[in-house]
């Protein structure tokens, strides 16, 4: 029953591995950011960049071909650039069978792009409805950036702030990489699945990597306690190294089984949820998955690691 | 033992009054998972004069300020554009009511009369709303007619006083809106900064008079806005959607509870009851605040309750280990909750921590989840340390483990090569190193 992992002896395979999860989705970043017209590491939505959705919904089967076709028409009809995509819904409360999203620059009230756009879908499609509107003007998008960011950096400000009342700095400043760690990730996979299969980040996404972050610190501060505590009771007994190997292996069981009931949870909503919350829902998986790993694999090695320095720099303690 | 059966029943009575709260109250949907109306609002000043970022962003504050007023949450006013806002309102009842408190103006003046080529004129004397402190609703004591009551900030009392002065035995007009509302005649100085505006003979309707207060507390438009673009936005997510993740979360959360009672045996069953009377709790405390549930909401609820599971699962596990230590029942189960605090607590209060932030500075989507996960994780360590460890003392607390197996546990375990040194109750709270 008992799994006894050696994280300790083990470290620098462990951040390999980190090295490893991450470098995919640093180099999708750096790509994007270099490629993409918005100069962004993801591929980001209109809450972003600004820009008008309209979203039909139509009675029929949408193919690939019939898409394209309102492609080209659209691009006829003077629309430039527009993004189309295919949200199925299979309702079986109304006879809508797909919606029907379409992308453009923003729109405004002396243009009749609405119109255009609307003229083509319903020759394309009988009895198409138009369900709804979201425009976003060009100048909202940086400014939402920016408010996010600054209530991101002071929550990790606080966050830093407890631990370290509460812990060490050290602590908190592991806890915070392994944050930073959990993110990247996210945000690296957001990115790939931008590049191959045109997932955009909104608003909510935001909000997922939020959560992710509020897991991924929860998750780390179980370990820390655990070892805080047999600082205590055992730290003139055992090396440090041994406390963070026995604190590690004591919350595993914990650390496995929240992480499990959790996803289990998202899975569910996954798979059986609605379809316009699957990338929330997806970002939120990913993150607990990356969260508990860096907890027991990430934060814990970087603590070990910093004692280890703190100590062969310190006059050795006979006993 | 008896405190015990006083929590208990404490207990049952919270659960009774979830369930009420649950039945009477409505649930609030955000919109995006309802829907609700969008209005574009564009500012149009007079003579075509330029609209400065400075004005919009004022027009904003104002527009944002009105919005409040309604009592909705999660309500969004966005910039689109160089002279517009975009106002989201999640299910208005009433969305005319709506429209009449975004684009009016609210311009409060106070006129004089002159005489200007024979003719009598009311002219503006520069007291406006700008100097008012705020507006409140009252009645007339003599008629019992609604009226507004106007309390002016410092400088508006002096000016007020001043002009009160100068038109002694002279009427004062008081416009709104460029409509005249009353003329009282000043019999005396006013020195206290007050005034009234009544809706002349026939009097305000209560509706007409609470309009104007709202209006004038909110400010007035720096700028005229024109509501131009008005439509109301279709669920992003769906009725059908909204179904689809309830079946969804409800097999998660079943999926959930057989994998505690598998794992942890009894203690998982108690943690299964405890986590439904949690999720009433949670859910009866949203309707009665109340709080708008939207996707973001709804993140923040479920990873509450991923939060709460992992409270219980944190308890067991070292009530387990307190167990194979060899403790009695009763001791194992007061240290595994007195250990496993100080995880819960300083893991939740870096999530408070982060909330709070957060709700203080986010958009109105970021608002929500941080509202919703903030109040779900303190819901949660109530329903952890008091729920769960109440029902654990109640079918534990007396007995002797006779079958590990009812936690979990083999025979063998208990007491193999384990030591654990004694945790005194009040350092293993606050954590204190020696």
């Amino acid at each position: 029953m008992k799994l006894k992992l050696d994280i300790v002896k083990n470290r620098f395979i462990f951040l390999a591995l980190s090295a490893i999860l991450l470098t995919p989705g640093i180099i999708a970043m750096i790509y994007s950011t270099v490629t993409y017209p918005t100069h962004t590491p993801l591929k980001v939505g209109i809450d972003y960049t600004g820009g008008t959705t309209l979203q039909y919904g139509v009675k029929q089967d949408v193919t690939n071909e019939k898409l394209s076709s309102v492609r080209d028409d659209l691009q006829k009809g003077g629309i430039d650039n527009p993004y189309l995509q295919i949200i199925n819904i299979n309702s079986q409360d109304t006879d809508l069978k797909s919606i029907l999203s379409i992308r453009t620059k923003f729109i405004d009230e002396k243009s009749t792009d609405q119109e255009i756009i609307t003229n083509i879908v319903s020759k394309d499609f009988e009895g198409a409805s138009l369900v709804q509107v979201d425009s976003v003007g060009p100048t909202l998008g940086s400014e939402l950036f920016k408010n996010s960011m600054i209530a991101l950096s002071l929550a990790l400000l606080g966050i830093v702030a407890y631990l370290t009342f509460r812990f060490q700095f050290n602590y908190a400043l592991a806890a915070i990489l392994g944050l930073v760690h959990d993110t990247i990730f996210v945000l690296g996979v957001f990115s790939i699945l931008g590049l191959f299969y045109n997932v955009q980040i909104d608003a909510l996404f935001v909000t997922a990597v939020l959560t992710v972050i509020g897991f991924s610190v929860h998750d780390t501060i179980v370990v820390f306690d655990r070892v805080r505590e047999n600082l205590k009771y055992y730290g003139k007994k055992m090396s440090f190294g041994e406390i963070m190997n026995s604190s590690i292996n004591q919350t595993l069981a914990r650390s496995i089984n929240t992480s499990v009931t959790t996803l289990i949870t998202l899975l569910a909503l996954y798979f059986l949820g609605g379809v316009t919350t699957r990338d929330f829902v997806l970002a939120m998986i990913l993150g607990i998955f990356i969260g508990t790993y860096s907890s027991i694999f990430f934060c814990s090695t970087l603590i070990d690691i910093w004692e280890d320095k703190k100590n062969s720099s310190a006059p050795a303690i006979a006993g | 033992m008896k405190n015990k059966l006083i929590m208990f029943w404490a207990i049952v009575i919270i659960v009774i009054a979830s369930i009420v709260t649950i039945c009477v109250k409505p649930t609030k949907l955000g919109l995006d998972l309802v829907g609700g109306s969008r209005l574009v609002l564009e500012a149009q000043p007079a003579n075509n004069a330029q609209v400065t970022p400075d004005m919009m962003s004022s027009l904003q504050f104002a527009i944002e300020n009105r919005v409040n007023k309604l009592g909705v949450s999660e309500t969004v006013v966005q910039r689109a554009g160089e002279k517009r806002l975009v106002v989201e309102i999640p299910d208005v009842s009433d969305l005319n009511q709506a429209k009449a408190y975004l684009g009016e103006t609210a311009e409060l003046d106070f006129r004089k009369p002159v005489m200007r080529n024979g003719e009598a004129e009311w002219e503006a004397t520069g007291l406006t709303g700008k100097d008012l402190d705020r507006a409140n609703l009252s009645s007339n004591a003599t008629n019992g007619q609604w009226v507004v009551d106007l309390e002016f900030n410092a400088e508006g009392t002096k000016k007020f006083a001043d002009l009160t002065k100068k038109l002694v035995g002279q009427p004062m007009a008081i416009f709104f809106n460029g409509e005249m509302q009353s003329a009282p005649v000043i019999r005396e100085p006013i020195t206290g900064g007050r005034a009234q505006i009544s809706g002349g003979d026939q009097g305000f309707s209560v509706e007409e008079a609470k309009k104007m207060v709202d209006l004038l507390n909110a400010g007035a438009l720096p700028v005229p806005a024109k509501i131009i673009e008005e439509n109301t936005v279709g669920p992003t997510l769906g009725a059908d959607s909204i179904a689809k993740s309830k079946v969804a979360g409800a097999i998660g959360l079943g999926f959930v509870m057989v994998f505690m009672a598998l794992y942890y045996r009894a203690p998982g069953l108690i943690a299964d009851v405890a986590l439904i009377i949690y999720g009433l709790m949670l859910f009866a405390l949203f309707k009665a605040i109340p709080v708008t549930l939207t996707l973001a909401g709804i993140a923040g609820f479920i990873l509450s309750i991923g939060m709460a599971v992992d409270a219980n699962i944190l308890i067991f596990e070292r009530t387990k280990e307190e167990l194979r230590a060899g403790r009695t029942l009763f001791t194992a189960i007061n240290s595994g909750f007195d250990r496993a605090f100080t995880s819960i607590f300083d893991s939740n209060m870096t999530t408070i921590i982060t909330c709070t932030i957060l709700y203080c500075l986010g958009t109105s989507i970021v608002k929500g989840f941080a509202l919703t996960l903030a109040i779900g994780v303190m819901v949660s360590m109530f329903s952890a340390i008091t729920i769960t460890k109440n029902f654990m003392h109640l079918i534990f607390g007396t007995g002797k483990l006779k079958n590990p197996a009812i936690f979990g546990l083999r025979a063998e375990e208990i007491n193999a090569e384990y030591q654990a040194v004694e945790t005194k109750r009040e350092k293993a709270k606050f954590g204190i190193l020696d």
